[in-house]
């Protein structure tokens, strides 16, 4: 296997209502592109990108999840693995934004108890279409204790920092005796919803 | 058989009096003409829309387009439309009732559902212009102005009944009514000047899907079954049967559904027809006939739902490129089994690209899989019915 080119790896998630940019933000931040025409998230995506922070090289792996209520059991699964977790609303949709809490709910029940967390305002260039004022995100995340970012995809507004700003907060969290990478497994702790559907327990039939 | 002989044998076989599905699923697993022309009546066959007997279809499709003509008439009209608003009056209805039986909260509801097929059908199949492009048979009461536009209720409602209603609104951005030049409807435009795109046909057929299903509604990814169908029908050479394609996709689409929604529906995720089912079988099937692949896909944690809950549950359909998805699924219709070939042909598409992923990491696993490479889909088609030819290894 190729030899590690990084230092630390984090596993980020990324969860919020369909069509509140998801995708977008993610597309923005590994290909620095925008493009309108992304067809719905059907489950779970995945894109992974290098980052230098305090002069380690971090490896982010992203997951980008499907917002609709019928994903909920394949997306929630993957909750627990996750370091850091971005949750987007659009600013435009004000029903996005009530569902914060619902998605807050989710990582209560879903997530391990220090992962990070940041909420964004996505598509803040349309504020001619702004359902959501930036203090209401504010306001919600102070409440939280939660970092907050109005964003935009499109115009890539505050997309490289919200990611770095959330690595960053996890790296300050990584104890100094930090394990070596080569013993980071290249992959995420993803654990399953049910023990009967792992493929490692391939059964011996017949 | 050569394929000369077996488009000959399937020309007979279609002018027969009586067709023989059984015949025809044998013939069209191994494919169709090159040209396609055969395909919207054999799919109309093999999703047993169409009856066998040709004397039939007349009267059968008559009726048919009919009442699905009064299921668009019946279900789209907007509950504001002045008859409905002189009922809610009798009824002391108003857009207030906070009452959820009340006709004015059932109208938020369907505009919650409908500005989620909005959203989908305007970014389906974005590689091809098709469903940009106007169709030649739009709905005579959309055009004549006697029936609004599906997505301007969507708009309506947010401009409307924003001020007054608390609940269902706040959901729709001016954006979606197609009168802002913002790119967040994908830079699709509604075909306004007396005609329609056929994306807004494959909306209008998805609603009074969910309509009539209101159990299960619509779930994304149900476009994307849809896109197909839709596709191979309206653009059949043959006009008489292309002016039909709206009500004739209504029907076969509810016939496909009908064996896949298992997929759709969360609660049924863990029983023996839904989705993480099907995933297991896929991978036992790869399990025994690839240990080595399968026992790295378990090493690298590479979960089946990371790629295979996508390739199962739209039936490959956006995996790759609108032609190889037609040749695909007229294997996966004539399937005798219908969708255990699937299975093999998931089961195909994993061992066919065996040296990479042995090579590979987790993450160039996991690209690798979730953004299928270029290929000869004969190959994986080809492969996957040597599986099932060999049967049905242990489950
Ligand atoms: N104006 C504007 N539009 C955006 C922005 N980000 C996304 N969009 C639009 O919003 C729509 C939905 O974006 P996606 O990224 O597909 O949404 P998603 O959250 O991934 O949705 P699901 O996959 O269904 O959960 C697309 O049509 C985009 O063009 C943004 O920053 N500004
Ligand atoms: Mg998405």
């Amino acid at each position: 296997m190729a030899k590690k080119t990084y230092d630390l790896l984090f596993k980020l998630l990324l969860i919020g209502d369909s069509g509140v940019g998801k995708t977008c933000i993610l597309f923005r931040f590994s290909d620095d592109a925008f493009n309108t025409t992304f067809i719905s998230t059907i489950g779970i995506d995945f894109k992974i990108k290098t980052i230098e922070l305090k002069g380690k090289k971090i490896k982010l792996q992203i997951w980008d999840t499907a917002g609709q209520e019928r994903f909920h059991t394949i997306t929630t699964s993957y909750y627990r693995g996750a370091m850091g977790i971005m949750l987007v609303y659009d600013i435009t949709n004000s029903k996005s934004f009530e569902n914060i809490a619902k998605w807050l709910r989710n990582i209560d029940e879903h997530a391990n108890e220090d992962v990070e967390k940041m909420i964004l305002g996505n598509k803040c260039d349309m504020d001619e279409n702004r359902q959501v004022p930036k203090d209401r995100g504010e306001v919600i995340a102070r409440e939280h204790g939660i970092k907050f970012m109005e964003t935009s995809a499109k115009n890539n507004i505050n997309i490289e920092r919200a990611f770095e700003e959330l690595a960053e907060a996890i790296l300050n969290k990584t104890p100094s005796g930090r394990p070596d990478p080569s013993e980071l497994p290249d992959r995420i702790r993803a654990v399953n919803p049910s023990p009967g559907d792992r493929p490692g327990v391939i059964s011996r039939c017949c | 058989m050569s394929y000369r002989e077996r488009m000959q044998r399937l020309e007979l076989l279609l002018g027969e009096a009586v067709i023989n599905l059984e015949q025809l699923k044998e013939l069209v697993f191994h494919g169709l003409p090159g040209d396609g022309s055969a395909r919207p009546l054999v799919w109309r066959l093999l999703l047993n829309y169409l009856p066998a007997s040709r004397e039939e279809w007349g009267p059968f499709l008559a009726k048919k387009r009919t009442n699905y003509g009064n299921f668009v008439a019946d279900l789209l009209q907007p509950c504001c439309a002045a008859e409905e608003a002189a009922d809610a009056a009798e009824e002391a209805d108003h857009p207030l009732n906070p009452n959820p039986d009340s006709r004015w909260q059932q109208f938020f509801r369907d505009n919650e559902v409908l500005l989620q097929i909005d959203k989908d059908v305007r970014r389906l199949l974005p590689e091809i212009a098709f469903f940009q492009s106007a169709t030649k048979y739009p709905c005579e009461q959309i055009v004549s102005g006697a029936m609004a536009r599906l997505h301007e209720r969507v708009g309506y409602v947010s401009l409307q009944a924003g001020s007054i209603v608390k609940r269902g609104i706040g959901l729709i951005t001016k954006t979606s009514t197609g009168t802002s030049s913002s790119s967040s409807d994908g830079g699709c435009r509604p075909n306004n000047k007396g005609g329609e795109s056929h994306w807004e046909v494959v909306e209008r057929i998805l609603f009074v899907y969910a309509k009539l299903n209101p159990g299960q509604s619509y779930v994304q990814g149900m476009n994307e079954i849809m896109g197909p169908l839709y596709y191979v029908l309206a653009t059949d050479a043959d006009e008489e049967w292309a002016r039909w394609a709206e009500a004739d996709t209504f029907y076969i689409f509810t016939h496909l559904m009908g064996e896949v929604r298992d997929f759709f529906i969360r609660s049924l995720d863990n029983s023996t027809s839904g989705i993480r089912r099907m995933m297991e079988i896929l991978m036992r099937r790869v399990g025994g006939r690839d240990t080595q692949v399968a026992r790295l896909l378990a090493q690298q944690e590479i979960h089946p739902q990371y790629y295979a809950f996508r390739w199962i549950t739209l039936l490959l359909s956006q995996e790759f490129p609108l032609p190889d998805v037609l040749r695909i699924w007229d294997s996966l219709l004539a399937d005798r089994k219908r969708f255990d070939f699937l299975v093999d042909l998931c089961c195909a598409m994993i061992i066919h690209v065996r040296g990479e992923l042995l090579s590979g990491d987790f993450a160039t696993n996991m690209k690798l899989l979730q953004n299928y490479p270029p290929i000869d889909v004969r190959d994986i088609l080809a492969l996957a019915s040597t599986f099932s030819e060999k049967g049905v290894v242990a489950e």
